[in-house]
């Protein structure tokens, strides 16, 4: 299950941060996001050790701790995507789909001509979609 | 990892025993020691001491009885330190080869060891200890008895030669080969052994199945087999896990500690293995695979505080292992290898198992609270069980029983074990272990230069500091980490961390940090549409939302107002802002506080004259939730004379009781209220009377009676965002009401100077003339103001830029390089003369000259003279700049300035020419002038010792007459050259219009033969027409001028022949005149001369055409001719060419030269001095 999914903005600014959780671990799970910008950065920054993931917009696993995992996708214009779940056997394959539907979804909202580049995404339709995108996680390879 | 015994951290090391000759055993420890691989040796000094290692024989073999548990303790340590693999014993030769009671006690003694070896099977060494000198002296047969006696093989019998430093080497080198050759077929012998009853399949138990399997394993480490033991440690390992729902030996509670200690002492072991031999990445793997497979085993709830602690060390010493093994950092590389188990960076960081681990122990420790609080006699859980112990298995506790002086163990009931745990868990205190922990993390996450990750560490860590009511370090800590999430506008975690942060200094008993901390989270983004119901554990703060900001908000102005105190813990006064504890707030233009209030200050025009009003408009935002009331508002300036206070209307009562200092300007508005994101816009005119800069410094707000929050005004044009809510998607406006003001505006004004109402003229008299010194009349007249302290700058311009001086000015002034040069100022003249010129200025340099000024009151003036040399024509901008005061006063400093500049063209007032030229009629052949006909540059030759004629002119280029004095040449060198004046002094001072020139003539005779012949300087001395007084006043007294021109040199040749050509000045129609060509050979050498006479149609001529003539050296030789003019007017007479043949040239004189003018008649006048005709004084 997804917990929670994030935005970053180039400054390292939350865009957008949602979490989807009951247990009252929310705060826990910015946390989370927030550290797993450090990996982004150490991956960005030293590309050769991630080998084969050079030029791609898929960071893979960032990070486990000890109950969720931490997916990275960064955009070309430096937007970080940071997806965690609780899931303990995610297909890469399921994260790359979500990611890019999420990627979808991102650019149609700050193609919102009201919408300021670099500001919080506070579009309901963004939400809506985001959460839908959640829901289906997964599903459309498990059956 | 120092929790684990000794004996388990470290590799284990075969150990041999020593007996018999004692004062031998120290080198050879010693030499086993160093050796690598390394074998540990117990020294036994006495052979009898060998029945130390003898099995002590099981008491009840019975099969029947039970496992007691799984490792035995001290099994390890056992086989480490005691009982040796293989022992040495050592024989000197005497005993061997001495009296047959020596042989005797040798076999008595082996027979003994042997008794003990047999029954472990540990091998035996027998090593004869002898001289070098006699080490052949024991004889075969009792060398084959003691190998009998031994029952060893032969290879095992060493001789051990310990006096002659070579062979004892070697001796010892022979005995640790066999030492370590036998350890290892013991250790593998006994691995085999153990290997077998596994391998039979008919243990009774699991336990014996994974303690034979780490048997095994610990041999296979003896022998430096780590592959092998690796792979029986995890065999062992994998049974154990297999024992978890199966094994029903003890209680659940207790059988699940062992279990977990076993399973750790073998994870460690396996860590350890696969570290060393440097697969890094597989040893990770392996931790995170033993963290899947025990971390969920909680076990009863009532102990799983346990689990925690378990877990807790788990993570902790594979953090210290990994951190330990220097491959760390470089096998980094292998994570992508694996393609199931992928690894992360991160778990290459020990830093990430030390976060890990302290997340455990935080969990047990709040475990250990839960169930401390739970159990109802808390109270009577402490340390009084000491009966309880470790038992002789790994994992297993005991209760001591005591019987009549004997110790008995027995087992615990699982109730017994927890309260025993929660006794221990009561000793420690988690808080200072959980920091250390987590500053190791924090620590390495810093170097590692991974910030969000140690900001994580490092709020946890303030979170436990403020748990032990540590407040000052958890501060310290919290304070470095909000300053990450404020940069990066991470709001939720920010407003935990300032909630935490307020209570610290809540704590602390710090007003001012409480206050600018509750101002900061009233003013944080926090949106209405965060889910704020998720967060839950938010830390004192409460979860962000709107309301609790409102909260906090009113909170905090209670405090301002001084209405309300800050509630402190009780030991504490509560603190309340008082006269004797004024708050005062700082917002700087980095401050986070800017969000709580922005002031930016914009002035209308960025240029006015002093005391002229002009507008400010002050503008103040806050994003705090509910509105601010200020009471007092006052704006500061750098001229403090234009500060004022604004008053709030409504309030006035409580703004009276404030800081206004007298004669202060003061102001009431209406109404002083900030409203959320909506900038209160207040605007006022403002004079300054000062010029210069005026620059809005502070603008500070007072809130009740001793609360003040002091901002640094900004300017709208350069204001930077909004910390924080840049971020935000909201309504941003303007700090003006004027769009253009919002981009532009400043919030400094420069106030120009007054207005100069001072005259200063330049008087000009027109182009300048080089080598004149120029005057320039400069007045000041005074028309309204006084001047006081004056002083007049000059200063020196080339108008086509570039200096005044010529290109090569490197070198310091020297008055020839200067085209252009100030030379004094000259009749400066007082209109005052009681002032005393003693105080004045004056500096000259020049391109730059200061003069003083007197003091001049109203309508009076003063003037002076510049004086301006050229060196060369050059226009130049003359700028001139009287600074004053107006006032005499010493402390106004302020400074009037009226400037003036004057374009002025230094010309070149004459031009001086010369001529060289031949007497008329009269031609010596110069050789190298023949050579080189045609070159315009070629230096003029002169006739040596014949005269030369000298045209100098002098041409006026400037646009007023000059009168010229004089000119004369000046000749350098006396004696070499005759120069002579032809007219000795023909005029008055000659007036020379513009453009007109003026001739003079010299003649010249050089005496000496030189190449390079000086003929002199031309000296010209000439003056301003003195009739042109009356245009330029001041030039009453015009300077002679002297100017100055060096001839060029000169070159001067002796001639070897010269013609002259004789004729009548005029001659008369019908008159036969003579015309006669004379001829001077001026060498010692017979000169070949040809002629020839071109006939002329206006002459009757007589005489012979062409001939051929020889001169004598030395003589002369004249051509006559007689001709008759056939026609009148200006004829050409018969053109002659004189041609020498040795110097190869010929002569015709020029057409003037050899033209007459023919009268019809004879005219009516005197024919004087006609003998004077071949040189003149002529005027072109």
């Amino acid at each position: 299950m997804i917990v929670c999914v994030a935005a970053v903005g180039q400054q390292n600014n939350p865009l957008y941060i949602q979490s989807f959780t009951e247990a009252d671990d929310a705060l826990k799970l910015h946390h989370i996001v927030h550290c797993s910008l450090d990996v982004v950065d150490e991956r960005v920054n030293n590309p050769k050790k991630s080998g084969p993931t050079l030029n791609e917009t898929f960071l893979g696993m960032l990070y486990p701790t000890e109950n969720y995992k931490v997916y990275g996708y960064l955009t070309n214009t430096k937007v970080k995507f940071i997806l965690v779940t609780t899931d303990l056997d995610v297909r890469d394959a399921d994260v790359r789909n979500f990611f890019s539907r999420f990627h979808a979804a991102y650019v149609d909202a700050v193609s919102n001509p009201f919408h300021v580049p670099g500001k919080k995404i506070t579009s309901r339709i963004f939400a809506d979609r985001v959460r839908n995108i959640v829901k289906s996680f997964g599903l459309s390879s498990t059956g | 990892m120092e929790d684990f015994p000794e004996e388990l951290r470290r590799p284990p090391v075969a150990l041999a025993a020593l007996v018999g000759c004692p004062e031998l055993h120290a080198p050879i420890t010693t030499h086993l020691l160093a050796e690598q691989p390394p074998i540990n040796a117990l020294a036994l000094p006495d052979i009898s001491k060998i029945s130390l290692f003898a099995r002590i024989p099981k008491e009840s073999s019975a099969p029947a009885r039970p496992v007691g548990g799984i490792l035995k303790r001290d099994w390890l340590f056992k086989h480490r330190t005691r009982i040796p693999a293989v022992v040495a014993a050592l024989f000197s030769s005497d005993q061997i080869s001495g009296e047959p009671a020596q042989w005797l006690q040798v076999c008595n003694d082996l027979e003994n060891l042997k008794g003990v070896t047999k029954g472990r099977n540990i091998k035996l060494v027998v090593a004869v200890v002898t001289q070098s000198n006699s080490k052949d002296e024991i004889s075969e047969d009792r060398m084959i008895a003691l190998r009998k006696r031994a029952e060893v093989d032969s290879k095992y019998i060493i001789i051990f030669i310990p006096d002659d430093p070579l062979e004892l080497k070697q001796s010892l080198n022979r005995l640790r080969n066999t030492l370590g050759e036998l350890a290892n077929t013991y250790y593998k012998d006994e691995g085999r052994r153990v290997k077998a009853r596994i391998d039979r399949k008919n243990l009774s138990s699991i336990e014996l199945h994974i303690r034979y399997c780490f048997k095994v394993a610990v041999y296979a480490e003896f022998r430096r087999d780590w592959a092998e033991g690796l792979r029986i440690y995890e065999e062992a390992y994998h049974a154990v896990r297999e024992m978890v729902g199966s094994s029903t030996r003890l209680p659940p509670i207790q059988r699940l500690v062992e279990i977990k200690t076993v399973a750790e002492q073998l994870n460690f072991k396996i860590s350890t293995l696969l570290m060393h031999s440097g697969k890094l990445a597989e040893a990770i793997i392996w931790f995170r695979r033993h963290m899947g497979a025990y971390r969920r085993l909680v076990g009863a709830p009532d102990a799983n505080f346990l689990h925690w602690e378990w877990l807790s060390r788990q993570f902790l010493v594979f953090a210290e292992l990994l951190e330990s093994s220097s491959a760390a950092v470089q096998n980094t590389s292998s994570a992508t290898s694996g393609t199931a188990d992928k690894l992360t960076e991160w778990e290459f960081y020990p830093a990430y198992y030390y976060q890990s681990a302290a997340q455990y122990l935080k969990e047990k420790s709040s475990c250990l609270e839960l169930a401390l609080s739970m159990s109802e006699n808390a109270d009577e859980i402490d340390g009084s069980n000491e009966s309880v112990t470790t038992s002789v298995y790994v994992g297993q506790f005991a209760k001591l029983l005591e019987h009549g002086g004997a110790f008995t163990m027995q087992l615990l009931t699982d109730e017994e074990f927890v309260r025993h745990a929660l006794a221990e868990g009561k000793r420690f205190q988690d808080s200072f272990e959980i920091i250390a922990l987590l500053k190791r993390s924090f620590e390495a996450y810093n170097k590692h230069k991974t910030l969000r990750m140690a900001s994580y560490c490092g709020f946890q860590m303030a979170r436990e500091y403020f748990a032990i009511n540590d407040f000052g370090n958890a501060k310290q800590v919290l304070d470095n980490v909000a300053n990450l999430y404020r940069q990066e506008g991470w709001v939720a975690l920010l407003w935990e961390i300032l909630g935490y942060l307020r209570e610290c200094s809540r704590k602390i008993g710090s007003v001012k940090d409480f206050v600018e901390h509750s101002l900061e989270m009233a003013a944080l983004p926090v949106s209405i549409t965060t889910d704020a119901q998720f967060f839950k554990d938010c830390g004192p703060a409460g979860s962000p939302s709107l309301p609790q900001r409102e909260m906090i908000q009113k909170e905090v102005f209670g405090v301002f107002r001084g209405e309300s105190e800050i509630a402190l813990n009780e030991e504490n006064n509560p603190l309340k802002v008082t006269d004797d504890h004024p708050l005062y707030l700082e917002i700087d233009l980095v401050s986070p506080l800017r969000v709580v209030l922005l002031a930016s200050v914009a002035f209308h025009e960025q240029i006015v004259k002093p005391g002229r009003p002009t507008m400010i408009t002050v503008s103040l935002l806050t994003q705090l939730p509910l509105n601010v009331e200020i009471d007092q508002l006052e704006i500061q300036f750098n001229q403090t004379e234009c500060s004022f206070i604004i008053v709030n209307g409504q309030r006035p009562q409580l703004a009276a009781i404030s800081h206004v200092q007298p004669g202060r300007r003061v102001e009431t508005a209406p109404a002083l209220e900030i409203v959320t994101n909506k900038w209160m816009r207040l605007t006022y005119d403002i004079k300054s009377e000062q010029s210069g800069k005026l620059e809005c410094m502070y603008v500070i707000a007072r809130i009740g009676p001793h609360s003040t929050i002091c901002c640094r005004a900004e300017s709208p044009a350069s204001m930077n965002d909004l910390p924080l809510w840049k971020f935000e998607d909201r309504v941003e406006t303007i700090p003006t009401k004027d769009p253009a003001l919002a981009l532009s505006g400043q919030k400094a004004i420069q106030v120009e100077e007054p207005d100069p109402q001072v005259d200063l003229k330049l008087g000009s008299s027109g182009p300048a003339l080089v080598g004149e010194n120029f005057i320039v009349p400069v007045t000041v007249i005074s028309k309204g103001h006084s001047v006081h302290a004056g002083e007049l700058k000059i200063n020196l311009v080339d108008t086509r830029g570039g200096g005044l001086l010529s290109p090569r000015d490197v070198e310091p002034f020297s008055t020839e390089n200067l085209h252009v040069e100030l030379v004094g100022v000259s009749g400066q003249e007082w209109e005052d003369q009681s002032e005393s010129p003693s105080d004045s200025i004056r500096k000259i340099q020049p391109s730059f000259g200061l003069i003083s000024v007197p003091v001049l009151s109203e309508g009076k003036s003063w003037s002076c003279k510049l004086e301006i040399r050229w060196n060369r024509p050059k226009p130049i901008m003359l700028y001139v700049s009287l600074g004053y005061s107006p006032y005499s006063s010493e402390t106004s400093s302020q400074k009037v300035h009226v400037h003036k500049n004057l374009e002025i063209e230094g010309k070149t007032a004459l031009i001086i020419s010369h001529r060289y030229m031949l007497p008329f009629r009269q031609d010596p052949l110069l050789p190298s002038m023949t050579k080189a006909t045609g070159d315009p540059d070629l230096t003029p030759i002169l006739p040596l010792k014949e005269r030369s004629i000298l045209i100098v002119g002098a041409k006026n280029c400037s646009e007023v007459p000059l009168r010229l004095l004089s000119i004369s040449i000046e000749s350098e060198t006396g004696g070499i050259c005759t120069v002579s004046q032809k007219v000795e002094d023909p005029m008055e001072p000659a007036l020379i219009v513009p453009g007109e020139e003026f001739k003079k003539i010299f003649s010249i005779i050089p005496e000496v033969n030189l190449a390079n012949l000086n003929i002199g300087t031309v000296c010209l001395r000439w003056r301003r027409n003195s009739g042109s007084e009356e245009e330029s006043g001041s030039c009453s007294t015009v300077a002679e001028v002297l100017t100055k021109l060096r001839l060029p040199d000169v070159s001067v040749e002796q001639p070897p022949i010269i013609v002259n050509i004789k004729c009548p000045a005029h001659a008369i129609l019908g008159n036969p005149f003579t015309f006669s060509i004379r001829i001077h050979n001026q060498t010692k050498l017979l000169q070949e001369i040809k002629y020839s006479l071109a006939d002329s149609q206006s002459f009757v001529l007589s005489g012979s055409h062409n001939d051929t003539i020889f001169v004598l050296p030395k003589s002369e030789h004249i051509l006559n001719f007689k001709l008759v003019p056939l026609a009148s007017g200006s004829q050409q007479l018969p053109r002659a060419t004189v041609t020498s043949v040795r110097y190869t040239a010929a002569f015709q004189p020029s057409i003037s030269a050899s033209t007459v003018f023919v009268f019809p008649s004879k005219p009516h006048f005197e024919l004087s001095n006609t003998e004077d005709t071949r040189v003149r004084s002529v005027t072109l």
